[in-house]
């Protein structure tokens, strides 16, 4: 048969992607503590479980509150990037786009050593909550751009002209023009870089206080090998909100590339 | 055509020694005309001309580098657009998307204060002036190339601005719905009353629509007149080629005799120039004589001899069904000469390498500087 070999490659591909993924209901629904084959019995006793340990609790309030506050700071810096680069001209747009782009690549353990440095020694404050909100400000504020770019870019200047050549301040254009329809891209942007922040660990592990984040909290556990049970069903849970949230991005992505009456070109999913 | 006969109104707008430069380019070089209250009047010229920055800039989305713009006798200057008196129809119609049609006409009325009532009433009648009744509730993204251009005209005119601003309003449509929005805008401008300035690459739609066009070329106005005298008697061989389609013939002129000028035209002998059909510098030397193809014709066979007549051979032959445009080799000459033809029933089609006798109208021909 024709392809056959690309069909076993792309089978094997998928295999490799997900398979491990797949594990992790697997055995959060396995009776036994012992992660092994063969399973046991079904139960959902791991899930109940994590309801009752308040280090949790606490774990995934600090995640959320840094999540919640990271993706908001990034997206409002993202939306004055984006409009910045693509409405008006500056010297050193390029170089200065791609400085601001810059952290997308930079490897996350040499943020997080150096955002300790700068913290600890140059500026001598306390790790808190509120150092993890600044690098993940940091980390989240290009794959924002990156988004608000597009839809930036997508929306017609004239739109904007029309606005005002109807009567309308700058300012009550942005609010009733602009942005109505950069929306979409506003809460994909939000949502992207809320997972991001959730799932982070190195620059949390090393800018976190005394309230470890999620992750953190997750490495901590790994210590205790009757618990991994639980990890194992946290972990499904964490996917699982991961995929709703990418899912539901894209979905307000794409509505508004189809609003503005734009071709797709491409986006996260 | 649409020439007014009109006693000349008053200026409404006043544009004196405008200047704009982006950077090291300079878009507009000196342009100072007025535009008469109540007319269609063209800004016409190939892309980068200028038109649309000259456009823009009495829409105030541009600053003058240098000049001064006056509208109904008052200084722009420093005027931002959403407080001027002009509304513009944008080239891509800038429809906005997340409004419905209703939402999107009435857009200007937001800030006007009237009742809500008076605002849908309003609304209708503009849409019915452009005939989209009962369209009010349909969403902007659903309607059609044509029915956005209505939208965005019937957005622009609901404020009865003193002048509507159109920049390449039919570029996007296609060639049976612009000719029949060309129509619509002239049926409209005359309703309305309200100064229309049309920016437009469109020579054809130009001629069409507009009372007065200016041609401009390279940022400065080259020629401003009526169309029928910007067709027949352009000031220089780039307007000439720029609207409609014109032969151009070397000549050598003789002087001036009874106010005519004598030039003794390559393929077709001597001629005398009508007055105001070259420019007055013109006396002795070589010229570029100009004819356009419908004032030529071919003698076909039993016609009797004009008092002008060359032969030539058919190069090249475009039948268009109403028309038939022929490319003819005159003797003795290198290049050839473009003659169009009405296709009558009784009147052949020739074929290339035909030889044909060819007379034209001496009127029509114009002279420039070589």
């Amino acid at each position: 048969m024709k392809g056959r070999g690309l069909r076993i490659y792309a089978l094997a591909y998928l295999v490799f992607l997900y398979a491990p993924i797949a594990l992790l209901p697997l055995f959060a629904f396995n009776e036994s503590t012992i992660i092994a084959f063969p399973l046991k019995g079904f139960t959902t006793h791991w899930f109940a479980e994590l309801s009752t340990i308040e280090a949790l609790h606490g774990a995934v309030w600090t995640s959320l509150s840094i999540a919640v506050t990271s993706a908001l700071l990034a997206t409002v810096l993202g939306i004055c990037a984006a409009r910045a680069a693509t409405r008006y001209r500056f010297p050193f747009k390029p170089g200065i786009m791609g400085l601001i782009m810059l952290p997308l690549v930079l490897p996350e353990i040499i943020v997080a050593v150096s955002l300790l440095v700068v913290v600890v020694q140059l500026f001598g404050l306390n790790l808190s909550r509120w150092t993890v909100i600044a690098a993940h400000t940091l980390i989240c504020t290009p794959f924002c751009i990156a988004i608000l770019n597009s839809s930036f870019g997508n929306l017609d200047a004239s739109l904007e002209e029309a606005a005002v050549d109807l009567g309308e301040t700058p300012a009550s254009t942005f609010r009733l023009i602009t942005l109505p329809l950069v929306m979409p891209g506003i809460i994909s942007s939000l949502l992207i870089s809320f997972t991001i922040s959730l799932d982070e660990f190195i620059i949390a592990f090393f800018l976190t206080g005394t309230e470890p984040t999620l992750p953190v909290y997750i490495w901590g556990l790994l210590r205790f090998p009757q618990r991994l049970p639980v990890v194992m069903a946290l972990g499904t849970i964490l996917v699982a909100l991961s995929i709703c949230l990418l899912v539901v991005a894209e979905y307000f992505r794409r509505r508004g590339v189809a609003r503005a009456g734009q071709e797709d070109h491409g986006g996260f999913l | 055509m649409n020439i007014s006969h009109q006693p000349a109104r008053r200026a409404i707008i006043e544009l004196r020694d405008i200047e704009k430069h982006y950077g090291a380019y300079h878009a507009l070089r000196g342009v100072s005309f007025d535009i008469r209250e109540g007319e269609f009047f063209s800004l016409l010229g190939p892309s980068g001309c200028g038109k649309t920055t000259l456009l823009r800039t009495i829409a105030g989305f541009e600053d003058l580098s240098s000049g001064t713009l006056t509208l109904d006798g008052r200084d722009m200057e420093g005027v931002p657009a959403n407080k001027r008196p002009t509304n513009m129809v944008f080239q891509s119609y800038a429809i906005f998307p997340h409004l419905s049609v209703a939402e999107n006409v009435g857009f200007g009325l937001r800030r006007s204060g009237k009742l809500r009532e008076e605002k849908a009433k309003l609304v209708g009648e503009a849409l019915e002036m452009v005939g989209l009744s009962g369209y009010d509730a349909r969403a902007a993204h659903a309607l059609s190339g044509g029915q956005r251009q209505r939208v965005a005209l019937a957005r622009a005119l609901i404020l009865k601005p003193r002048v509507l601003l159109l920049d390449e309003p039919l570029s996007a449509l296609d060639k049976k719905m612009r000719e029949q929005m060309q129509v619509e805008l002239m049926r409209l401008q005359r309703h309305v009353g309200i100064t229309f300035i049309l920016v437009t690459h469109d020579q054809e739609e130009a001629l069409i629509m507009s009372d007065r066009i200016a041609v401009m070329f390279d940022g400065s106005i080259e020629q401003l007149d009526e169309p029928e005298v910007l067709y027949r008697r352009p000031n220089s061989k780039r307007v000439a080629q720029f609207i409609g389609v014109m032969n151009f013939l070397p000549g050598e002129a003789q002087g001036l005799s009874g106010g005519r000028l004598a030039v003794d035209v390559a393929g077709l002998g001597r001629a005398e120039i009508e007055p105001g059909q070259f420019s007055p510098d013109l006396d002795h030397g070589a010229v570029s004589v100009g004819i356009r193809p419908e004032t030529m014709s071919l003698l076909f066979e039993g016609e009797a001899d004009r008092a002008r007549v060359a032969s030539g051979t058919v190069r090249e032959v475009v039948y268009y069904g109403d028309m038939t445009y022929y490319e003819i080799v005159l003797d003795g000459l290198d290049s050839h000469v473009t003659i169009s033809m009405k296709n009558l029933v009784d009147r052949p089609v020739l074929d290339v390498g035909a030889r044909t006798r060819v007379t034209w109208d001496a009127r029509a021909l114009v002279a420039f500087a070589a």
